[in-house]
């Protein structure tokens, strides 16, 4: 049996070496690793280069891939005399960094780490990456590293995979995990690119919505037409737009879409219970936005409307004259732009088929409709409340925060996730120690030293529990 | 053989020297849209200037901002205050000739080529639009004084230099001359007839109000994935906007939109029915077939007596190439209405703005142009004496009833005219719709200058008594 450290142990070790891990973490974050700018792909390179030496460092066999963007670093941590049962589990985080534009607004250079003690006693770890995603993946290798010097061996077979296309395209990964499907097969995913709930409350997100676009393109008459001479029997593509995007809702919020929400798992009221005990704010979410009134489907609260239901959201709409002043066109073009945001259970590829024949089954006889789509489709995730992961992901931080976390949703979506689930098969956990106040993509971006450092600690936990769940 | 038919022999056996005359106008570059052609517009108003005097008018080249504005008066020696009189509208400026290298002739090298079955055609740019038609009543007068010493009416020419480029002139200048201009009503010799042995007369203009509106939701541009769902889109407001503005048959479901819309009456309709327009080519010529206005009224009764409201613009949210997860905070449309006869404009602009906020769901507002507005539709009397002689008249000329045309468009000089000089306009030309006016090859056919000058001998004469 492989041997357990304790604990106490790690977590001391955790706490006595924060001030080494944080001089390697400076050390990461000192690449500008911008990968969206051409100008930085040879950073973008010495940063995978670095990361395959931490990474040979803690043990790992390691190596760079070589991708349609920027390399891929996948290690294998080499761990002798663990049990071919043992579960595998991938871990990821991305290495590459947003733009920093506009520089004049950073307080010390973006990539010139810069710790700073707050006003409120905090320490705070500036530059670029520091959070999204450096500072928070260093926090599981952290506590890696941790858990194997004081001589233990994981309870799981763990392969790390650190990408440089977070920022930029994800197709990139998409393409290379689904090149790599059969090698990597992971049991479960561990993703630490997201926040807390509040400043000293965790998050576990075990539901991401999906996304999938579409462009809609309607043409009436062949040419533009002066609306006297033909305004009323010409068909308006304009109208004819309204009509059909119009109709896409009906009176309560819902998309009419036929088999829009087939598969989709009704809300249980357990779960319902769970998101009022997190007395989401909606008045301030929204108020904060200029709005009053939740817009979505009637009979869910906004939490659940971003969370858990899926939209049909008209994102872009032009046609027609829509410059200065007033032209008297009916023109003969008009065209949209959409995204739909899924929920588990939803399958991409029906809903843009169905959506298709909606759009088509409103048109009037003298309109013809194509249809372009030029983006992948994110497919959504969720984890089952019940899974052991979580169990023991929630156990961890609770431990460590002194507070239950909130098992929370996002209604964005996070790409990777939906490419572990489509390519690998493979739910992901995704806990990640952000505060709001970190200012991810903007100016003098920070990570909190406590965050960074609990978020080892809470990692650190996790692996005990797992290891604990594996021997007991 | 009575006056009349002296005349008209006179106009037959001057026909050459017409055309002549004609040429040397049509010779004249008189682009108005250019000013580098100022002089040659001046040109064309000094060469009217002169034709008119030698006919015993009274003639001023008004100087304008812009181009010179021709007036030119006759007055009868036997008139008395009962002695109508009436205005004539033309236009001595032309289009630009781009692209040149299309013209088969030089654009101011008029002469006569021999069209589709042998039709005789004048050719040059501004045959028809507008120097062909212009000079048809110009030479109906030479005809009449030439043959009767005078004319049957008092007569008032007003030929402007800036049609083609907007008018910036005019309604300063009809302003400034009220008490000079105004008349009993005005002739605008600048249209069709209904087909080439058809003449007609277009008595109704739609009129028209446009407005502009923008749809305010979050205050700012939200994350579709962080909002989608919980936050109201101003685009799907939008839609909802546009889409209920019509009912499923066509009809646009404003509260009080129709308010005032007279009947067709049913002489008209079937006047109209006895067109024989084609709607399938009409709707096949810009690829459509299906009439997509109100239903049950025929495409000619949707273009010329039944008001629309039409979207012209919208726009909103991202428009750029792929896509980005977007829910914006506002959202734009431009909207315009075609009126007809009875519709208030203000009334109109007035009952959008209340039907599109009460469309608003409480979170979204709705802001509107501070330059919304327009003019009403203008229509005359098809039974009014005026209409009524000139229709006979023309009747008389072409022996085919004259055909009470729509237009769904508006005119301007018809709205200048009834605005500031309170006149109603007839229009009666004599162009055909492949008269190719503002593109290479205009052409103005012989028989419709010839006929036109007719014509309006038969009017004038029509009107003396």
């Amino acid at each position: 049996m492989a041997m357990m450290p304790r604990l106490t142990a790690v977590l001391d070790r955790l706490d006595r070496h924060l001030p080494q891990t944080l001089e390697t973490l400076k050390d990461f974050l000192r690449f500008p690793s911008i990968g969206t700018d051409p100008a930085h792909h040879a950073d973008c390179r010495a940063t995978a280069e670095w990361m395959k030496r931490h990474l040979e460092a803690l043990g790992f066999t390691a190596a760079l891939h070589d991708t349609t963007g920027q390399p891929v670093v996948l290690g294998e941590l080499v761990q002798p005399g663990l049990p071919a049962a043992a579960p595998h589990v991938l871990f990821y985080g991305h290495y590459d960094v947003q733009p920093v534009d506009p520089l004049a607004l950073w307080t010390h250079p973006p990539f010139a780490p810069t710790l700073v003690k707050g006003e409120d006693g905090r320490e705070r770890l500036y530059a670029r990456g520091a959070a999204d995603d450096k500072g928070q993946l260093m926090t599981f290798l952290a506590a890696v590293a941790a858990w194997r010097a004081e001589g233990g061996i994981l309870p799981f077979r763990l392969t790390v995979l650190i990408e440089g296309d977070e920022e930029g395209d994800s197709h990139h990964l998409e393409r290379f995990v689904a090149a790599h499907a059969k090698t990597l097969k992971p049991d479960i995913c561990f993703i630490c690119d997201t926040g807390l709930w509040d400043d000293d409350t965790p998050l576990i997100c075990t539901s991401l919505r999906g996304c999938i676009a579409d462009e809609v393109t309607i043409t009436g008459p062949r040419i533009d037409l002066h609306s006297g001479y033909y305004g009323g029997p010409a068909a308006n593509p304009l109208h004819a737009l309204s009509a059909a995007l119009a109709a896409l809702h009906d009176k309560n919020g819902r998309v009419t879409i036929p088999g829009f929400y087939d598969g989709i798992a009704k809300l249980t009221p357990r779960r319902r219970k769970e998101l009022q005990a997190l007395r989401f704010n909606t008045r301030k979410y929204l108020g904060d936005v200029g709005l009053k009134i939740p817009a979505g489907e009637r009979g869910y609260t906004a939490l659940e409307q971003i969370w858990l239901r899926p939209t049909a959201e008209v994102n872009g709409m032009t046609g027609g004259y829509t410059g200065e002043g007033s032209k008297t066109v009916l023109p003969s073009k008009a065209s949209a732009k959409l995204t739909f945001r899924l929920v588990a259970g939803q399958n991409p590829a029906l809903i843009r088929k169905n959506f298709r024949a909606f759009i088509k089954a409103q048109l009037p006889r003298d309109c013809t409709v194509t249809f372009d789509n030029q983006t992948h489709d994110n497919h959504a995730v969720l984890l089952s409340s019940d899974s052991p992961w979580i169990a023991a992901a929630a156990r961890a931080l609770k431990d460590e925060w002194g507070r239950k976390p909130v098992i929370g949703g996002e209604g964005g979506s996070i790409p990777v996730a939906g490419a572990f689930a489509r390519h690998l098969k493979a739910d992901s956990l995704l806990m990640g120690f952000s505060r709001a106040s970190d200012a991810v993509h903007s100016p003098d971006e920070k990570y909190d030293v406590d965050c960074f450092h609990r978020g080892a600690r809470s990692w650190a936990r996790l692996i005990a529990a797992l290891a604990e769940g594996v021997s007991s | 053989m009575t006056t009349l038919d002296q005349t008209l022999a006179a106009v037959d056996q001057g026909l050459d020297e017409s055309l002549a005359r004609l040429f040397d106008l049509i010779r004249i570059p008189s682009i108005s849209t250019d000013k580098a052609y100022k002089p040659e517009c001046e040109k064309a108003a000094g060469w009217l200037v002169r034709e008119l005097k030698d006919l015993g008018f009274a003639v001023t080249a008004h100087t304008t901002p812009g181009m010179p504005m021709v007036v030119a008066h006759y007055t009868p020696a036997e008139a008395t205050a009962k002695t109508p009189h009436y205005l004539f509208y033309g236009h001595y400026d032309v289009q630009p000739v781009d692209p040149l290298s299309l013209w088969e002739t030089p654009p101011f090298e008029p002469g006569i080529k021999t069209g589709k079955g042998g039709v005789k055609q004048i050719h040059g740019r501004g045959a028809a639009d507008d120097k062909g038609q212009l000079m048809t009543f110009v030479e109906a007068a030479r005809a009449l004084i030439a043959t009767t010493g005078t004319l049957p009416i008092k007569v008032t020419f007003l030929i402007e230099g800036e049609e083609e480029s907007g008018s910036p002139s005019l309604v300063p200048f009809l302003k400034a001359h009220v008490e000079e201009l105004s008349c009993a009503a005005a002739f605008v010799c600048d249209t069709n007839m209904w087909d080439a042995k058809t003449p007609a007369i277009t008595t109704r203009l739609r009129g028209l109000v446009h407005d502009e509106f923008t749809i305010t939701g979050p205050k700012i541009d939200l994350h579709s994935g962080a909002y989608g769902g919980a936050a109201i889109n101003p685009l799907r407001v939008l839609t909802k906007l546009v889409a209920t503005l019509h009912d499923r048959n066509g009809k646009v479901t404003i509260p009080g939109f129709y308010d005032g819309v007279a009947p067709l009456p049913a002489a008209t309709r079937k006047q109209w029915q006895k067109l024989k327009f084609s709607e399938k080519k009409f709707l096949g010529d810009v690829g459509l077939k299906y009439p997509a206005g109100e239903k049950g009224k025929s495409v000619l009764e949707q273009v010329w007596s039944r008001p629309t409201a039409e979207v012209n613009g919208l726009w909103g949210g991202y428009t750029g190439a792929g896509t980005k997860t977007v829910i914006p905070s506002q959202a734009h449309g431009k909207i315009t209405f075609r009126l007809v006869s009875g519709q208030k404009p203000e009334k109109v602009l007035k009952a959008f703005r209340a039907f599109a906020k009460r469309q608003m769901p409480k979170d979204c507002t709705i802001t509107f142009s501070p330059h919304g507005g327009g003019s009403p539709a203008s229509e005359i009397p098809a039974a009014s004496a005026v209409v009524a002689k000139t229709a006979a008249a023309l009747k008389d000329e072409f022996r085919r009833d004259t055909v009470m045309m729509g237009c769904g468009g508006s005119i301007p000089i018809v709205r200048y005219f009834k605005d500031v000089l309170g006149m109603d306009s007839v229009l009666a030309g004599f162009g055909l719709a492949d008269d190719a006016i503002h593109s290479p090859n205009e052409k103005y056919d012989v028989a419709s200058f010839h006929h036109g000058i007719r014509s309006w001998v038969r009017i004038m004469t029509a009107l003396g008594h």
